[in-house]
């Protein structure tokens, strides 16, 4: 797909490094972010990922989204209280505004994302 | 700082710290896997989850399913392929469910607000442990109570090129290449079980025994298992003890191995080239570099394994201990589950109940699978007298061989009875499929006092392998 030059930088989705990236990038971030936790033992976070990435581009910016590893990022996952996965947060000016957990359509991804940008 | 903290993170760990928080203790686990000498770890749960029970029955069932594929043909099921088997994909489905264990696990510590490190803690001092972080940070932690449920490690041979080349159940079940042909040096069940599903799955597989089969286990049975075996594709070589070396002969996933080792009877010296040597010839209990020398704790020298009173405390008040490291005791996941939770309330909960080591079944998952409940025939011989003892037994054939042809005298039953008193079954064995399932009621009837005129008067369940 196209790249679109936003102020954060390279595209819509990316990777949180660790705790002070996820502050700077998702708490702190100006646009709402959707935070997906998802694990690599978790069959249905390979399928839901790329379908969420596919539906945040669709939004041109409007909305970002970071990933995190609970495996790598416990303390984040902890906090956050993340129980199963794929769990996806939707966070706005450092709030979490909407949730949901397990596999979703990509209607129903949609509507998630534009309540998030409309709100 | 705390009312109990709990070294090792496994199933009597955890089960001793949940139970513990729900009594509503202050409780720390610390859980820790020093790598093995090929870089394998894991997460939380201990052996059983990670390298333990958990993949071992999947592997177990893996290998059924290989042998289900083969009957299904008889049973009308055409297919033109043929069938084999990837070892990736076996290993990838394996691991992510363990992953998803050892996530639970996290969670339900967190939900029970039980303090999780995952970090290495020795005891430095009276009632206070040392612990070291990962990233190097050194902390200090007190408590009221202790619990060690340390849990072991596979044990090496002691000979060149064993820690390099080789590698034990710690490795296998997360092995990201296909082991080939495979040489398993041991007899315990860790050994029978691995061969026999690696067998299963059409690997060349070879087991090397010292002496004899399942030690500790009814020998009559544990030659039935091994010749069942036998007959299906291992191979064997007995009485052979002396291991000089094992070399390298080639790189690559797997490579190419050289043992030699020579028989304690004769000269004759063995050379064999394998891609895969499996070592299992007993498991060590991670008790010596914990500090516990610093605070009194006796262990059995010989062994490294804790002696416990009944209570199962250690000869220091405060320091009790559960699981695979008890002297004496059995190593059974659900027997340190059982410890863990009795113990917990026995210390916060005012209970008094203690832990029932009598009578506790298991089950080896060899490809024909063994179950067994109470004393084998030799140890109810040496408690009772040969003329105190009555043995009922019986070959089956499973209804389900029928059809595809499988062997006919091979699946065995026998009960052993206490003739002065009333006939009691004090040794249930049975070889057959599903010997788990099938041991587990009879274990509940065993504890209920079963008796043969009991056993003779249930109606069976027909067809059964149980009835």
């Amino acid at each position: 797909g196209r790249a679109l030059a936003t102020p954060a930088g390279c595209g819509s989705t990316f990777n949180v490094q660790d705790g002070s990236d996820f502050q700077d990038r998702v708490v702190n971030n100006p646009k709402p972010v959707v935070v997906d936790f998802h694990a690599q033992w978790c069959g249905p976070c390979k399928i839901l990922g790329p379908r969420l990435e596919k539906m945040v581009a669709k939004q041109e910016g409007k909305v970002l989204m970071a990933k995190v590893d609970i495996d790598d990022h416990t303390d984040l996952a902890i906090e956050y209280e993340v129980s199963a996965v794929p769990t996806v947060l939707a966070m706005k000016n450092g709030d979490v505004v909407d949730k949901f957990v397990g596999i979703k359509d990509e209607d129903q991804l949609e509507a998630f994302l534009k309540k998030l940008i409309g709100a | 700082d705390y009312d109990l903290i709990i070294i090792g993170g496994g199933s009597g760990g955890l089960a001793c710290s949940k139970e513990a928080a729900i009594l509503g203790k202050k409780v720390m686990v610390l859980d820790y896997v020093v790598p093995t000498p090929l870089g394998t770890s894991w997460g939380l749960g201990g052996t059983c989850v990670n390298v333990g029970c958990i993949p071992k029955k999947l592997m177990h069932q893996a290998a059924l399913l290989g042998q289900a594929l083969q009957d299904s043909r008889k049973y009308g099921w055409q297919y033109e392929e043929q069938v084999k088997h990837n070892w990736e994909i076996m290993v990838e489905a394996i691991q992510n469910y363990i992953g998803s264990l050892n996530w639970g696990y996290r969670v339900s510590l967190r939900e029970k607000s039980v303090t999780y490190l995952n970090s290495y803690g020795e005891f430095v001092e009276p009632h206070k442990i040392k612990v070291c972080a990962v990233k190097g940070q050194v902390t200090y932690h007190t408590a009221e109570t202790f619990v060690l449920a340390t849990g072991e490690r596979p044990r090496y041979l002691g000979i060149p090129g064993d820690r390099e080349y080789c590698i034990t159940s710690d490795d296998l079940f997360s092995l990201p290449y296909c082991p080939g042909k495979t040489l398993v040096v041991g007899a315990s069940y860790v050994a029978l079980e691995c061969a026999g599903f690696l067998a299963g799955l059409g690997l060349d597989v070879t087991v090397m025994v010292r002496s004899i089969l399942l030690r500790g286990f009814d020998q009559e049975m544990a030659e039935r298992v091994g010749a069942h075996m036998e007959t299906h594709g291992v191979k064997f070589i007995r009485n052979l003890c002396i291991f000089i070396q094992v070399e390298k002969l080639e790189e690559g996933m797997p490579g190419r191995l050289k043992v030699t080792a020579k028989s304690t009877e004769g000269p004759e010296v063995f050379e064999g080239e394998y891609n895969t040597v499996l070592i299992a010839i007993g498991r060590d209990a991670c008790t010596r570099n914990i500090g516990l020398e610093k605070i009194g704790v006796k262990i059995n020298e010989k062994n490294g394994k804790v002696p416990v009173n009944d209570d199962e405390q250690t000869n220091v008040p405060y320091v009790y201990a559960i699981g695979d490291i008890l002297d004496g005791k059995l190593e059974l996941t659900p027997v340190a589950i059982q410890a863990g939770k009795l113990l917990a309330r026995r210390l916060y909960g005012g209970s008094s109940t203690k832990c029932d080591y009598i009578n506790v079944p298991t089950t080896v998952f060899t490809p024909l699978e063994y179950g067994s409940c109470g004393l084998a025939e030799e140890r109810a011989v040496e408690e009772y007298g040969k003329q105190n003892l009555e043995v009922y037994h019986t070959l089956f054939w499973p209804l389900e061989w029928t059809i595809p042809g499988r062997d006919n005298n091979t699946c065995y039953a026998k009960i052993i009875c206490s003739k002065h008193d009333n006939n009691r079954v004090i040794g249930f064995h049975v070889l057959g499929p599903n010997a788990g399932e099938v041991t587990q009621g009879f274990a509940a009837a065993i504890k209920c006092g079963l008796t043969k005129e009991l056993l003779d008067e249930t109606i069976g369940i027909h067809p059964t392998c149980a009835e």
